[in-house]
């Protein structure tokens, strides 16, 4: 009989998730350690960091240590018009935050729920809703009884207000999406940025206020975003959802709802992800959608100052 | 409790100013809690300040983003220049409208550029330095200094330098002037992303008591 008490707390939490994702009929991805270096050569903004552990094959090629999971997942699906539910718990290779010049090997486990085709009846916002749901869930369970919060924000908004302001500002987007990631006011009246960025980045705390304010915005991705908020699935979870538009993740990739989340006593955010439709397109999948998240779970020990 | 990082010296007692004017009282003995008191205690506490109570630690002034970052203080005071060369992951919540100054390159008053030439450069901020002339497409070769940086170009260590200019006396007392302004710097106050989540409310109370 295995002896469950000599795991390590991480391999138990990863195996929680394992057990969370397999319950709502995700399927275990398994995946090659490493690719070709040119895979992630072309996609170098979509990485955290951009610093790849390269080594030649036998034969001569230049390969890579994982540095991401989820290029290789959407790399390897099938085209179809199905929705394909995938976990997985892999270590990846990145330089580390504070040290940037060496490389670490950090454990991930996380989903991508993808479909290579749309067609609106299969993929819709009850998947989106689902996702959530899991990273909520995903948190509870490595919040071990201590209060969590799941951040919400919405990187299809961020673009469309860049992209109607854009008349109107002189300051460049990624000056003003450092400001807002900050929570960065007193710069962003500096940078004389339009007033909806201002109120954008003063969003926060109550759910209904901040749906309101983004209402008023006359946003027209503003109202499927309350729709998804306020769903049947995600209302029962209102005290842990925290709308706040200092999540910003890269444009580029992502498209609708971006989301970060953050357990009490843990200095940085635990968990990352979003709806990357864009992403997929980038890689072939033309009209996809898409949605994932990845837990880091390595940070579930790490400690920030004592807590009273 | 709220753990604030404060900055040794002169910017870090400015800041504290603003907490006593905002009503923190931290029991005074000659001169304590500031840095010219013979008391070397680095850790004190105010435990009613705006109902949730702050517990100050002084840090060097380079090391603040770190504290904050990594969640030892919630909330933290430092300087934009060194938010700019650190660049941490943390929340900027407030101008704290003290401490102004720029950072700008200078050189000698007779300097002319020379733009066939690698443009050597002396700072204690090279990052800053670097995506300076990054961005206006200049290569130039960094020099490091960990202090007395106007020394360089009157040595001929350097053409220019980027720097903290305050008034400007030192630099024209040394013949030197100012060429560009980078930006414009001031103490900033900086919290922990996730200490930010769990205790929005009462980082918010201390924001509001420094602003009024």
């Amino acid at each position: 009989m295995l002896n469950i008490k000599m795991l390590r707390s991480e391999e138990i939490a990863a195996l929680k998730l394992r057990e969370l994702y397999e319950l709502h009929g995700y399927s275990f991805y398994r995946m090659k350690r490493f690719e070709e270096y040119d895979f992630y050569a072309n996609k170098k903004d979509f990485l955290t960091s951009k610093s790849i552990l390269t080594f030649t094959d036998l034969n001569g090629k230049l390969m890579a240590l994982r540095p991401d999971v989820t290029l290789s997942i959407i790399k390897g699906i099938k085209n179809s018009s199905d929705v394909q539910k995938f976990y997985y718990d892999e270590k990846v290779y990145r330089s580390g935050k504070n040290e940037k010049n060496s490389f670490r090997e950090i454990s991930q486990a996380g989903i991508e729920c993808v479909m290579p085709e749309k067609t609106e009846k299969n993929f819709n916002d009850e998947n989106i809703c689902e996702v959530i749901e899991l990273a909520l869930l995903s948190l509870e369970t490595l919040a071990k009884g201590r209060k969590y919060i799941l951040d919400v924000s919405n990187a299809g908004l961020i673009a469309e207000l860049l992209t109607r302001e854009k008349s109107s500002f002189n300051p460049e987007p990624e000056k003003i999406l450092k400001c807002l990631a900050e929570k960065n006011i007193h710069e962003l009246e500096n940078l004389n940025a339009p007033d909806e960025f201002i109120e954008l980045a003063k969003i926060e705390g109550n759910i209904n206020d901040a749906l309101t304010k983004l209402k008023n915005m006359n946003l027209k991705g503003a109202e499927n975003f309350a729709d998804i908020i306020n769903s049947e699935t995600l209302r029962k979870y209102h005290g842990k959802i925290n709308v706040d538009f200092s999540t910003v993740n890269n444009l580029n990739y992502y498209n609708g709802i971006i989301f970060r989340g953050y357990i009490e006593g843990i200095p940085e955010s635990i968990l990352s992800g979003g709806q990357y439709d864009n992403l997929m397109s980038l890689m072939g999948h033309k009209n996809s959608r898409a949605i994932g998240f990845a837990v880091y779970i390595d940070l579930i020990e790490m400690k920030g100052g004592e807590n009273d | 409790m709220i753990n604030v990082a404060l900055p040794k010296g002169r910017l870090g007692e400015r800041v504290y100013k603003l907490f006593e004017k905002a009503g923190c009282k931290i029991f005074v003995q000659s001169g304590f809690p500031l840095n010219n008191s013979k008391d070397r205690r680095l850790v004190f506490e105010d435990e009613n300040f705006c109902s949730v109570g702050v517990r100050f630690f002084w840090v060097k002034p380079f090391d603040v983003p770190i504290y904050v970052e990594r969640g030892v203080a919630d909330i933290g005071a430092s300087g934009k220049d060194i938010l700019l060369e650190r660049g941490a992951d943390i929340y900027e919540l407030l101008d704290l409208k003290t401490g102004y100054c720029k950072m700008a390159v200078a050189a000698k008053n007779d300097f002319k550029d020379n733009p066939e030439k690698i443009l050597r450069v002396a700072t204690e901020f090279p990052n800053i330095a670097q995506n300076y002339y990054d961005k206006i497409g200049r290569e130039i070769d960094i020099i490091t200094l960990r202090g007395s940086v106007e020394l360089a170009p009157i040595l001929g260590l350097s053409d220019v330098i980027v720097d903290i200019v305050e008034t400007g006396t030192t630099l024209r007392e040394n013949n030197l002037g100012v060429i560009n302004t980078i930006a414009d710097l001031s103490a900033r106050l900086i919290a922990n992303k996730s200490s930010y989540k769990f205790k929005r409310e009462k980082i918010n109370e201390i924001i509001r008591s420094l602003n009024d």
